[in-house]
């Protein structure tokens, strides 16, 4: 018997055939050390990332220290209020000028030779200064300033100087989905302390796929299921949900959530005593928004993948997921909680526990995610079967969330940008977009 | 020449001596996948276990952690592990706890506040994992027992990157 389709012509890692309903990635793009290493070329020194939320750095001079597309950053705010971000390397030998990942500085001093720099990069102080001639200028030696934005709170950085799109473009139909998340409090969102720092021995790639896949749901996560269930949570009070395709590599879910949601939608689980607090707030969204867009904000559960490695998901609880390549194999996450400031205590409380019965390395669903992700690398390494199928959908003009519309388009901007943008997937990707949700 | 022991250092011999076998012994269960027992017999009707982040490390109120189970998850955790529902649990692993540095920090003659150290080694899917903690137990003292009411396991990692999860209860 044989297995194999024919190996498109060429060799191509994403065989996309929109003619036959086929979509088809090569394993190699999960196991192979030198395109690993061309994705950090091709894609993480170029695009647009994730780097953290403002209210990470709230006042003058606090900061946070972290990797970024395989590469040390801090994010500072500097005693002119302005969210900046630098490499974090001292411009003198290149030692780490931040070695905590969090805190309070009143300028950032580089433990080798105490070459001390302002929370705005300045170079300030350079012990024994004689034994520099007469063109040594401090000027010269400011902490190396990444281009950095934000947007609605989330602050990205391109390492690209010549990165033609602006963040705001970048994030192309991503946005509507971030103003869906920034708009839950009328004072802004935080992350909550604590982070869920962890990882597994599988491609990166894999958990984006994963964390955008609703179709694997009710089978991998029978557990969680049934444990909602047994807190009374209700089916969907509506059916339905949709994929999207949101250009540029991002994608999305939107459902009617199966449980309950801290910001304002009410089931038995959350118990009857927060019942009119939380209708409450309801009731004031539909002020706010009208009833329409109330619905969608409260009522509507929701999974954003902002292209290349950051999730939003946005149901029992809102966690901000950075998905690191290390190297082929191997991938980090970070997870945070979002809320809103000025979120009730006890539903605060509602939230970090639910938050805590999904998601994270000991929650009721995620310890299953690690271990099927790492259970697919390994099943690469029996290289007969060459491709994996993600063509769920494609028959369909509205994708629904179980199919696999959004990680197509992840994968169709990977094709493009490893290929350096020759575009030969245009045709395709605009085909699918235009039937790629009601709105 | 040998010294005699006062009363009073008798008795705190003895009490170090009846916590130590306690925790040996709830190692022991949980290693050998007596969850049940553990849950029924050396826990309290309102048990907490918690399992703090690794870089907001100890308990801060406004922080969230890795776990914090009240009686009723910590319940259904444990069904989930015995009835094969926890895919990365089935096969279950090998685990072997060593506790040590056991020490009474505080005897309130009801309850008692114990510190020790842990390792949790953990076998199985083809992996290895150490988990190296700290762990604080209040214990509710009953008749020539105890009860845990408060159990946090302060891991000392700074990440759990190597081990992706942490799907036993350590």
């Amino acid at each position: 018997m044989t297995i194999e389709l024919q190996r498109p012509v060429g060799d191509p890692i994403v065989v996309d055939d929109p003619e036959r309903l086929s979509f088809r990635v090569d394993r190699r793009a999960y196991t192979d050390d030198d395109l690993a290493a061309r994705e950090m070329t091709r894609i993480f020194d170029r695009c647009w990332l994730y780097v953290g939320h403002e209210s990470e750095v709230p006042g003058w001079g606090s900061y946070v220290a972290r990797d970024v597309g395989g590469r040390p950053v801090v994010m500072a705010r500097g005693s002119d209020g302005v969210i900046r971000v630098f490499a974090n390397s001292c411009t003198h030998r290149g030692a780490l000028i931040c070695s905590q990942s969090a805190g309070q500085a009143r300028s950032f001093r580089c433990p080798y030779h105490d070459w001390t720099f302002s929370t705005q990069g300045d170079l300030v102080g350079v012990p024994i200064p004689d034994g520099y001639g007469p063109g040594f200028r401090k000027a010269d030696f400011g902490l190396a300033q990444h281009r950095s934005d934000s947007y609605r709170g989330f602050v990205f950085v391109t390492f690209d100087p010549e990165q033609p799109r602006t963040l705001t473009e970048y994030l192309a139909g991503a946005a509507e989905y971030l103003d869906l998340i920034d708009d839950q409090s009328e004072v802004g969102m935080e992350v909550i302390q604590g982070a869920q720092l962890h990882g597994a021995r599988a491609n990166w790639k894999l958990m984006m796929e994963n964390s955008v896949d609703i179709y694997h749901f009710r089978a991998l996560h029978k557990r969680y299921v049934s444990y909602m269930e047994s807190l009374g949570s209700a089916p969907p009070r509506r059916r339905g949900g949709f994929g999207r395709a949101l250009g540029l590599g991002h994608g999305a879910n939107e459902l009617p959530p199966a449980a309950a949601r801290p910001l304002a939608y009410w089931t038995p689980m959350f118990g009857a005593e927060v019942r009119p607090r939380i209708e409450a707030t309801a009731a004031r969204f539909v002020d706010r928004f009208g009833a329409e867009r109330a619905e969608r904000i409260t009522g509507t559960n929701r999974a954003l993948m902002v292209f290349p490695n950051l999730m939003i998901i946005d149901a029992i609880a809102i966690t901000i997921r950075k998905i690191d390549p290390v190297g082929a194999g191997h991938l980090a996450i970070t997870s945070v909680a979002l809320a809103p400031k000025d979120e009730d205590p006890d539903i605060r409380k509602l939230r970090k526990s639910h938050y805590l019965t999904f998601l994270g390395p000991a929650g009721f669903a995620t310890p299953d995610d690690i271990e099927i992700v790492e259970s697919c690398q390994r099943g690469y390494l029996n290289r007969t079967v060459r491709y994996s199928d993600l063509s769920r959908g494609m028959n369909k003009e509205i994708p629904e969330t179980t199919d696999e519309l959004p990680a197509r388009e992840f994968w169709r901007q990977w094709d493009r940008l490893m290929h350096g943008d020759d575009g030969h997937l245009e045709a395709a990707h605009r085909a699918e977009m235009q039937g790629a949700g009601p709105r | 020449m040998t010294t005699e022991l006062t009363v009073d250092e008798a008795a705190q011999v003895r009490l170090w001596h009846r916590v130590s076998q306690f925790l040996f012994r709830e190692a022991r269960l949980l290693d050998e996948w007596r969850l049940l027992e553990w849950y029924d017999e050396m826990l309290t009707d309102d048990i907490r276990y918690s399992v703090p982040a690794t870089d907001v490390r100890g308990e801060t109120a406004d922080a969230l952690g890795l776990i914090d189970d009240d009686a009723a998850r910590l319940r259904q955790r444990i069904e989930q592990l015995l009835n094969g529902e926890v895919w990365c649990e089935n096969p279950r692993s090998r685990t072997n706890r060593m506790i040590s540095n056991v020490e009474i920090l505080t005897d309130l003659g009801t309850h008692l506040e114990v510190a020790a150290n842990v390792i949790v080694y953990r076998f199985g899917h083809g992996r290895s994992d150490a988990y190296v903690g700290k762990c604080r137990f209040e214990l509710v003292v009953e008749g020539e027992s105890f009860r845990v009411r408060r159990r946090v396991v302060v891991l000392d990692h700074e990440t759990l990157y190597e081990h992706g999860k942490l799907s036993i209860i350590l």
